[in-house]
């Protein structure tokens, strides 16, 4: 019965319900849209930068992160990839050997980052379905994969050689000549313009470092341990001589600007659901003064103040409910096509992003999360409406409102 | 032809030697929300049987309302008390006073107050339905009730889409369908048309007689005060005269 009444009570002025009822729906589909292009940025971004770059977790000499000098690098060590790989939840790992250089073709020099990795095994950064020109290298190349923004600055091509000049272990000069065998689009705009790839082996040659490793990637499947891992392998390494690191702790600014352009993101939605928040405790003080009559006549009757707080309950309820389900219906298939079909930034805005280092590319995201919070704003805010309606009951006179 | 008669006691009905359901023992309610006081009801005795159809009579203000609130356990009294069946109603607190009403007591009300979300049978049932009758047992009795007061056929029709008489009909259903010790009538003919009226009193008067329930009016109107079969007026508070009239 009182979900009957309920559902008949919202209905008695239908204009005003579908008025609320279209609020409730409109700030859900945006605020959902929101912030799921917003979780879709982060991701990407992290993905491209992280995902398919550092990994969400590296290993290295405990002094590397502080300063990131080829001296405080490590080298192979059977001991300690035994320790890494049995960790539990590890599924494998990529070998690193990075520092920097410059790169010089024709008149044109750019500081560059060197990388040295095992090329069949880097599966993480996947360069061989990246590349946009010649061919990828194999471990016995003597030849190196340069960023596609790099070599536009370089002006090289496939064929072309490239001269690296840097400093080596403990601080013996780094010089080589490097004829480029292909042309790699990594997504992060930042590591396109700097990253030059090579063979692990000639990485270790050119900076005079013999079986020397910078980081060692860590490779599971659930970005979600990433902290569960770190602390695992903290807990197994000797931590003397190595430190796992998560990617929080490895790109800070990343983090911080992810944060803090959420916080922005979040308030923008604040404000939309204060208003919305307003719209909706109208509609409840409306129902309850123009009713508190019948709510009179019917404890009069027999009915506990209670169970008529439990229908105006249920009013509040249903009434945004409909509103949150039409919601989340509407915004499901627009972020599936844009999950699918990415909004891409072009002219000054995709500039402006891509000097920040963000690819200029917005993909939505399905996040269980995102809807789960806009179902808990909208409950929060049901319930402090309802508690106009539930005070007015508690506080009902029965003389004075049947004489209304 | 009628025969009115005097009570033994003029503050005490003593039609039919019934059991006593009601007794008031010297009820006063004062109003001082407003900066003048004023004396609602101004020391009031009397008692009601099983089975009264009594009307409670006297000019506007002079407390006919706020009494049927007091026996009805809507209001307090500032001192006095109220027994029903022998307990003290004025002791019980919200909660248990709601729930008394609810197994005891049958409203109308002048402007009927039907529910108009719900049809006229689902306002009828809506008592029995908080009481947790049974469906079965609900639909029975509501048809018999619709039977009795002529609106059979009504059952799924919203108040808005009846008449005033027939809003009352369902009203004086809601009050009875639960079967409760005695009925209290605020003026309950007041927006009623002579034939309503007259199908309306008959229909109490009716159900009075066959279901044994108590009925207690307060009213202006003289159709009501022909058909009482006692009769109290109230003046400043107090009663004034309370008649025990013979038909």
């Amino acid at each position: 019965m009182d979900l009957l009444l309920a559902w008949r009570n919202i209905w008695r002025n239908r204009k005003r319900t579908l008025i609320t009822v279209t609020l409730v729906t409109l700030s859900v589909t945006v605020a959902v849209f929101m912030r799921s292009l917003q979780e879709g940025s982060y991701a990407r971004m992290i993905e491209n930068a992280v995902g398919s770059f550092t990994g969400y977790v590296q290993v290295h000499q405990k002094d590397y992160w502080d300063d990131k000098t080829l001296d405080n690098g490590m080298t192979e060590n059977d001991t300690l990839m035994e320790k890494i790989l049995s960790a539990d939840g590890v599924k494998g790992v990529n070998l690193r050997l990075e520092s920097f250089s410059l790169a010089s073709h024709g008149n044109s020099t750019k500081g560059a980052l060197i990388m040295g990795i095992i090329p069949e095994k880097d599966t993480l950064m996947d360069i061989q379905s990246r590349i946009k020109g010649g061919s990828y290298i194999t471990e016995e190349d003597s030849s190196v994969i340069l960023g596609s923004k790099l070599a536009s600055f370089l002006n090289v091509s496939p064929g072309d050689t490239i001269v690296l000049l840097g400093q080596g272990h403990y601080g013996q000069s780094a010089v080589g000549a490097f004829p480029v065998k292909g042309i790699a689009k990594i997504p992060a705009p930042d590591l396109d313009r700097q990253i030059v790839i090579m063979p692990l082996k000639l990485a270790q040659n050119y900076f005079s470092f013999p079986n020397g490793l910078t980081s060692i990637v860590v490779l599971f499947d659930d970005p979600q341990r990433t902290q569960v891992i770190t602390d695992k392998l903290n807990a197994t390494l000797d931590t003397t001589s190595y430190k796992a690191l998560s990617w929080q702790k490895m790109s800070p600014e990343m983090v911080d600007m992810i944060n803090s352009d959420r916080a922005g993101g979040i308030m923008m939605i604040a404000i939309l659901y204060m208003i919305i928040a307003f719209g909706v405790f109208g509609t409840v003080l409306m129902m309850t003064e123009e009713r508190k009559k019948e709510f009179a006549v019917m404890v009069a009757i027999g009915m506990q103040k209670t169970k008529l707080a439990t229908i105006s309950f249920l009013e509040t309820i249903l009434m945004n409910s409909i509103g949150v389900i039409a919601g989340i219906a509407i915004t499901i298939p627009i972020i599936l096509y844009f999950m699918y079909n990415p909004l891409m930034m072009t002219g000054k805005e995709a500039e402006s992003f891509e000097k920040l280092g963000i690819e200029p590319i917005m993909p939505t995201i399905m996040s269980f999360k995102i809807f789960f919070h806009q179902i808990l704003v909208i409950l929060s805010i049901s319930l402090v409406a309802f508690m106009y309606s539930l005070i007015s009951i508690m506080r009902l006179k029965i003389i004075k409102a049947i004489r209304r | 032809m009628k025969k009115e008669t005097k009570a033994s006691s003029p503050l005490r009905g003593d039609k039919r030697g019934a059991p006593v359901i009601i007794e008031v023992r010297g009820l006063h309610k004062t109003y001082t929300e407003t900066e003048v006081e004023v004396k609602a009801i101004n020391g009031i005795d009397l008692s009601f049987e099983e089975g009264e159809f009594t009307a409670i009579v006297g000019p506007s203000g002079c407390g006919k309302t706020t009494f049927l609130n007091m026996i009805g356990g809507l209001d307090v009294p500032t001192s006095g008390k109220v027994f029903i069946n022998g307990t003290d109603i004025s002791t019980f607190s919200s909660s248990k006073m709601i729930d008394f009403r609810l197994n005891n007591i049958g409203f109308v009300f002048q402007a009927y107050n039907l529910i108009p979300v719900l049809t006229a049978k689902e306002n009828a049932e809506f008592i029995m339905q908080l009481q947790g009758r049974p469906k079965a047992e609900r639909d029975k009795r509501i048809a018999e009730l619709f039977e009795a007061i002529g609106i059979a056929g009504k059952e799924n029709i919203k108040p808005s889409r009846l008449s005033g008489g027939q809003q009352q009909r369902v009203a004086v259903a809601r009050a009875l369908a639960s079967k409760p010790k005695f009925i209290l009538a605020d003026e309950p003919t007041a927006n009623l048309d002579s034939k309503a009226t007259a199908e309306l009193l008959d229909i109490m008067h009716e159900l009075n007689r066959q279901e044994k329930v108590t009925f207690i009016f307060s009213t202006h109107d003289k159709r009501v005060i022909e058909r009482a079969e006692r009769i109290i007026t109230l003046e400043d508070g107090k009663v004034v005269s309370d008649i025990i009239v013979n038909i």
